[in-house]
């Protein structure tokens, strides 16, 4: 159980910007900027943060869908970038991603059956009568009937097509899911089947996820520990009820007393400004022009994550 | 209070396209008082928008009211000729969109697109437009306006861009503001931002305002009274604590239990079976009984009318109507 299933280690991604005449490189995008963390099996790391903090880019550079700039991902002691092309073939059939537009991300010239099988094809792992067993038993895990089997992706509602998506990211038998805001696009009343469905398949197959969103409160309902993410780098990571009960860095602080709560009406830590653009990241702590706990040294030096508590880690200066 | 602002009556609008009527909203009905804020909730495709388009009188072909009235300050808008409805809209009654990105022209200026509101509904020397379009800037929170008031839109972020958007909305201290989904394209931090600016420029302008979202938690921070629409009707109307603590529609009980909450630790979300029907062929009786864990016979038949259980409080359910009592209590 508390084998790590993924480990990373000072993972970079910047995207370069050309410019110039010559289109020369002039800048880079600080999209994931020395990430480090471990995924243990069985458990779901949460990833939250605003739009563009990088939390998208640092789900697939997991996968290897993109190239890092520097640093290593360990898959059960491996570096999956060190791996050959054959061999991340076969890791992808233990990897797999679902995405945030079901609406998107199914061909909608393909029948269903071809999308969920389509992974079986590749890693030609079963054809004819076994391929469409094997299709079949992907769909009941996610409870579409075998009726739904040879109509097209527009046939379907936003949370069937979730679904679909769902079947085929196990039709490979995988142990490891990229879950990247599986609910953002679906109907509220929607999102609990898909939500509750996730959490039935890690409880009967043991799968271990990586659930990215920006919604807080599903981040909460679905996993055991929590990374914020602020511009590129995680500012905070522990325990779920740690990071929402107690949380420590003061943008994780702000961000949770921003959550509007049916019902309630807060009091709220107001941030200043917005998030400022990765191209050219402020110096020092990434937070400090929004922060409300500033100290001078701040703008200098870079706070590494500590840990403050068992299993709780905090990348700050001033607030210990 | 007791006045209201805002009364819309039996509001029907359609969408008539080639394979079908879309009964889009079909007898909505509530009303806003003066310094009031509603707050219209409902996923997507209740009908929600459409009924915030409508009040300005902004459907377009294919959609067309087909029925009800909108009463605005005791006169009925409907009624209203076009010229008379230009000079209300931006003026009387301002609306904030979605997308604040998408509702600014991106070829003029913050300061002049303000500006020309001013000019089309209020009395100001030339000379003093552009004080008081740097006074609203300022009002909302936009740093150094002087400056910032000569930017183009695509030189602002989400958050100042939806804050111009308001600033512009209220720059003719309107009776009325639509607020379509103002924050639903912001991130956290942006949206706790937003509802602040809100909060306090309701006081400071008094204007009555009706919040249109999906986000409940959003509309409590702001709104004294919410109406719950599904599938193009109104189901439940209520105080906004009321709502939370007391729901008696199956749909919004059923809303509120399938939605993670941070203050409330369940193992499993509550589920509400099926999709959201297509309004081309909404399903007989309550819209919402193929779905309904209390489902009778009659709601299959028969549409429940929405009745007042407590004071000031509305439900259409069948459940308390005189006709479902005999069936079955909840």
């Amino acid at each position: 159980m508390s084998e790590n299933i993924i480990e990373v280690e000072n993972l970079k991604k910047h995207f370069p910007i050309m410019g110039g005449v010559l289109l020369r490189q002039v800048a880079a995008v600080h999209a994931v900027d020395g990430v480090s963390f471990s995924i243990k099996r069985g458990e779901t790391l949460g990833l939250v943060g605003e739009s563009g903090c990088g939390k998208t880019t640092l789900g697939r550079t997991i996968l290897r869908l993109i190239e890092p700039t520097a640093g290593r991902v360990r898959y059960l002691g491996r570096n999956i970038f060190d791996l050959k092309r054959n061999e991340l073939q076969k890791l992808r059939l233990e990897m797999a991603m679902i995405f945030q537009d079901p609406y998107q991300s199914l061909n909608p010239r393909m029948t269903i059956a071809d999308i969920v099988g389509e992974p079986l094809d590749i890693h030609r792992l079963a054809k004819g009568a076994e391929k469409e067993k094997r299709v079949m038993d992907s769909m009941e895990k996610v409870g579409l009937a075998p009726f739904h089997l040879y109509r097209y992706p527009h046939e379907f509602s936003g949370g069937q097509k979730q679904r679909v998506a769902i079947a085929r990211a196990l039709a490979g038998n995988p142990k490891f899911l990229v879950a990247d805001e599986p609910v953002s696009s679906l109907d509220v009343s929607v999102r609990a089947q898909i939500l509750n469905l996730l959490n039935d398949l890690q409880e009967e197959y043991g799968f271990t996820y990586l659930y990215i969103s920006h919604d807080l409160s599903t981040v909460k309902h679905m996993c055991d520990r929590v990374a914020v993410m602020y511009l590129g780098e995680i500012v905070e990571l522990g325990p779920v009820n740690e990071i929402y009960d107690n949380p420590i860095h003061p943008y994780t602080e702000a961000l949770m007393s921003a959550i509007p709560v049916p019902g309630k009406r807060s009091s709220r830590i107001i941030l200043k400004g917005s998030v400022p653009t990765p191209i050219d990241p402020p110096p020092g702590c990434r937070f400090n022009p929004r922060c409300n706990y500033r100290e001078p040294r701040c703008a200098k030096d870079n706070p590494q994550l500590i840990e403050v508590k068992k299993g709780h880690f905090v990348a700050c200066l001033s607030k210990k | 209070m007791s006045e209201s602002v805002l009364k819309i009556n039996d509001l029907t609008v359609y969408y008539y396209i080639p394979e079908g009527v879309v009964k889009a909203v079909d007898g909505v009905n509530f009303e806003i008082g003066k310094e009031e804020a509603l707050g219209l909730v409902g996923e997507s495709g209740c009908g929600k928008s459409t009924v915030a388009l409508s009040i300005p009188r902004l459907i377009r072909t294919p959609g067309k009211i087909v029925g009800g009235e909108i009463w605005f300050e005791g006169e009925n808008l409907l009624a209203k000729s076009e010229a008379e409805m230009r000079k209300i809209r931006g003026g009387r009654i301002s609306m904030v969109f979605q997308h604040p990105g998408a509702s600014m022209n991106p070829v003029f200026t913050i300061g002049s697109q303000i500006a020309e509101a001013i000019k089309l509904h209020q009395d100001v020397q030339k000379s003093e437009i552009r004080k008081k379009v740097e006074e609203i800037l300022y009002k909302v929170g936009i740093p150094s306006p002087e400056q910032r008031m000569n930017d183009y839109p695509h030189e602002y972020s989400g958050g100042m861009l939806q804050r111009a958007m308001i600033a512009m909305s209220l720059s003719c201290n309107p009776e009325l503001l639509i607020a379509d989904e103002p924050t639903t394209s912001l991130d956290v931090t942006i949206q706790a931002q937003i509802l602040e600016l809100m909060k306090k420029l309701r006081k400071d302008f008094g204007a009555s305002i009706l919040l249109i979202g999906h986000d409940l938690g959003v509309i409590s921070e702001l709104c004294d009274k919410v109406a719950v629409m599904y599938a193009g009707k109104n189901v439940e109307y209520a105080d906004i604590s009321t709502i939370f603590k007391n729901p008696k529609h199956p749909y919004t009980i059923a809303l509120l239990k399938s939605i993670p909450r941070l203050d409330v630790d369940v193992e499993r979300l509550n589920i509400i079976r099926g999709t959201v029907p297509r309004l081309i062929n909404p399903p007989s009786g309550c819209r919402f009984h193929p779905r309904c864990e209390h489902v009778m016979e009659i709601c299959s038949k028969q549409e429940p009318p929405l009745v007042e259980v407590e004071k000031g409080h509305r439900v259409a359910c069948h459940l308390y109507t005189s006709n479902g009592k005999q069936n079955q209590p909840i």
